[in-house]
């Protein structure tokens, strides 16, 4: 009990409150009786109200002491759960037989394990905000209707802009023929000529490059009426490959602040593949490598390498 | 249609056509080629009648007619070192009608045979040249798909060529050089062809047993 006592826990103080509550209510109660009751019959008026009032002003003693008495057990029995950090679930670690029930440290555990998990969820969200794939603002779901004000304007910009932006760029690389047409409204869709290495297909919506598609010089790059054929991939498995670096480069280059910028950097890096054919691997040195040129061009230098010599 | 590069491998000493095809085979197959079933390219060489040649006594040219599996549809027909015509394979006909201009020389067909396979985006084919009921030689063409320039893709087609040729890997084809950044068409797959026939027919006949 010694124990118990050290805690603050008085079971004594506890008791004795408990009959103390007892009382305040019988005492309480009979209160209300008496005035229930109101003044008996008595010989005078005089003689009823004085034994009324008597008997009321006892009762009304009777009540202030029970309370009295109550409120000094209450001090005695104290608060014993607030002064431990896990509130009630404290009092597990008081279960003698740990072994059998070792809720008290799993509990613990637990608790660890949840504060931990919340730091690091809040680290990952707070880079991941920084290094976002989702390239605009309409795709973010919960998080947009928090901040309806932040939407880029970049989904909006006028057919006209983004023409210009293209034809400078094809301008600005004499080897690569841009020809932009807009079959479905206002998204453009690209069909760029590199050299006489590959053609590729470049789906637009505004000013952001939604898909890819990488097809041989060779290769027809219409379907049957005539449209762009955006969805068959090409024949070849070195441009099935290429076409999955494309498709990387894209989700690489973004700043969603200068779109133009993105359209800029991702053609001057597609455009390093004039040499596609004719550039050897600048870590193993050879050509081929399981039959395949290298594919990859480094995102930053340009420089080729085999899929699996890149690092 | 990519750049091809079409070349004769030397048959092995002590070794039949036959049985140096089955090396080249087994090699590919070891590099991981799938076999694709096989191909034929012909060749018949035609005269030009000596009633239509000039007075000035010019020697008659030679014309070559030639079919290739891979485009069954088409006939080409091609003088040396002269322009390449494709037509449809109704042509063989119209040669019949032609007879007095072009006059068919005797036993002179030649075709190449064998094996079709694919690795990667590589075509590789390989040939046993035959005239007549013999055996002449080994044929090995090497297509990659994705490329149409000859001049890019040499080196690649080089390094590819070495590991299953070895030490008889060939220079680049002649057609290669002729025109620098042109598109390969299939006109420059047969003009190798032809070359190839040609180096062939001078050369003594081996005679060789086992074949077909």
């Amino acid at each position: 009990m010694a124990d118990v006592l050290s805690v603050g826990v008085n079971l004594e103080a506890f008791s004795q409150a408990i009959s103390a509550i007892q009382a305040l209510r019988s005492s309480v109660s009979r209160v209300f009786d008496c005035l229930k009751d109101g003044m008996r019959n008595k010989e005078t008026l005089e003689g009823r109200e004085k034994a009324f009032i008597a008997h009321f002003q006892d009762n009304l003693h009777s009540v202030n002491r029970d309370l009295n008495e109550l409120e000094r057990l209450s001090n005695l029995v104290g608060k014993p759960s607030e002064n431990h950090p896990l509130h009630n679930s404290g009092l597990l670690s008081l279960d003698p037989v740990q072994d059998k029930t070792p809720l008290y440290s799993q509990l613990l555990q637990a608790y660890k394990w949840s504060n931990k998990l919340q730091y690091h969820a809040g680290l990952a969200s707070g880079l991941l905000n920084q290094q976002s794939l989702k390239r605009s603002a309409n795709q973010m779901g919960v998080s947009a209707k928090r901040r309806p004000k932040a939407q880029p304007t970049t989904l909006v910009l006028p057919p006209q802009y983004v023409d210009d932006v293209i034809s400078r760029i094809d301008r600005m690389f004499p080897e690569m023929s841009i020809h932009l047409s807009r079959p479905n409204g206002t998204s453009a869709m690209l069909l760029v000529t590199l050299g006489k290495v590959l053609k590729v297909i470049v789906v637009m919506r505004s000013l952001f490059i939604d898909r890819t598609i990488v097809k041989g010089y060779n290769e027809n790059v219409y379907t049957e009426d005539g449209k762009l054929d955006i969805w068959s991939k090409s024949n070849y498995q070195v441009f099935q490959k290429v076409t999955d670096h494309a498709t990387t480069a894209l989700l690489h280059y973004q700043l969603p602040q200068m779109p133009d910028v993105v359209v800029r950097s991702f053609m001057t890096w597609l455009r390093s593949y004039i040499k596609l054919f004719q550039a050897p691997c600048q870590r193993c040195g050879k050509f081929l490598q399981d039959g395949l040129p290298p594919t990859w061009r480094d995102f930053r230098t340009l420089e080729a390498f085999h899929d699996t010599c890149r690092q | 249609m990519g750049v091809t590069c079409v070349s004769q491998m030397p048959v092995a000493e002590g070794k039949s056509v036959q049985q140096t095809v089955e090396l080249l085979t087994r090699k590919l197959e070891m590099l991981g080629a799938e076999k694709q079933g096989t191909f034929c390219v012909d060749c018949e060489t035609y005269h030009t009648a000596a009633s239509t040649l000039g007075s000035q006594g010019q020697a008659g040219k030679l014309m070559y007619v030639m079919h290739n599996s891979e485009y069954p549809l088409s006939c080409f027909a091609l003088f040396e070192n002269g322009p390449c015509l494709i037509a449809d394979t109704n042509f063989d006909v119209l040669m019949v009608k032609l007879k007095g201009f072009f006059q068919s020389a005797k036993a002179s067909k030649i075709e190449t045979r064998g094996p079709r396979y694919q690795y990667c985006d590589f075509l590789v084919k390989v040939g046993t040249v035959t005239m007549g009921p013999s055996a002449r030689g080994i044929s090995v063409e090497v297509e990659y798909g994705p490329c149409v320039v000859a001049s890019d893709c040499w080196s690649l087609l080089l390094e590819f060529l070495q590991s299953f040729l070895g030490s008889h890997t060939p220079g680049a084809p002649p057609v290669f050089g002729n025109r620098h950044d042109a598109v390969y068409g299939p006109a420059d797959t047969m003009i190798q062809y032809m070359e190839l026939f040609n180096k062939i027919r001078k050369q003594q006949q081996v005679p060789v047993a086992g074949i077909r």
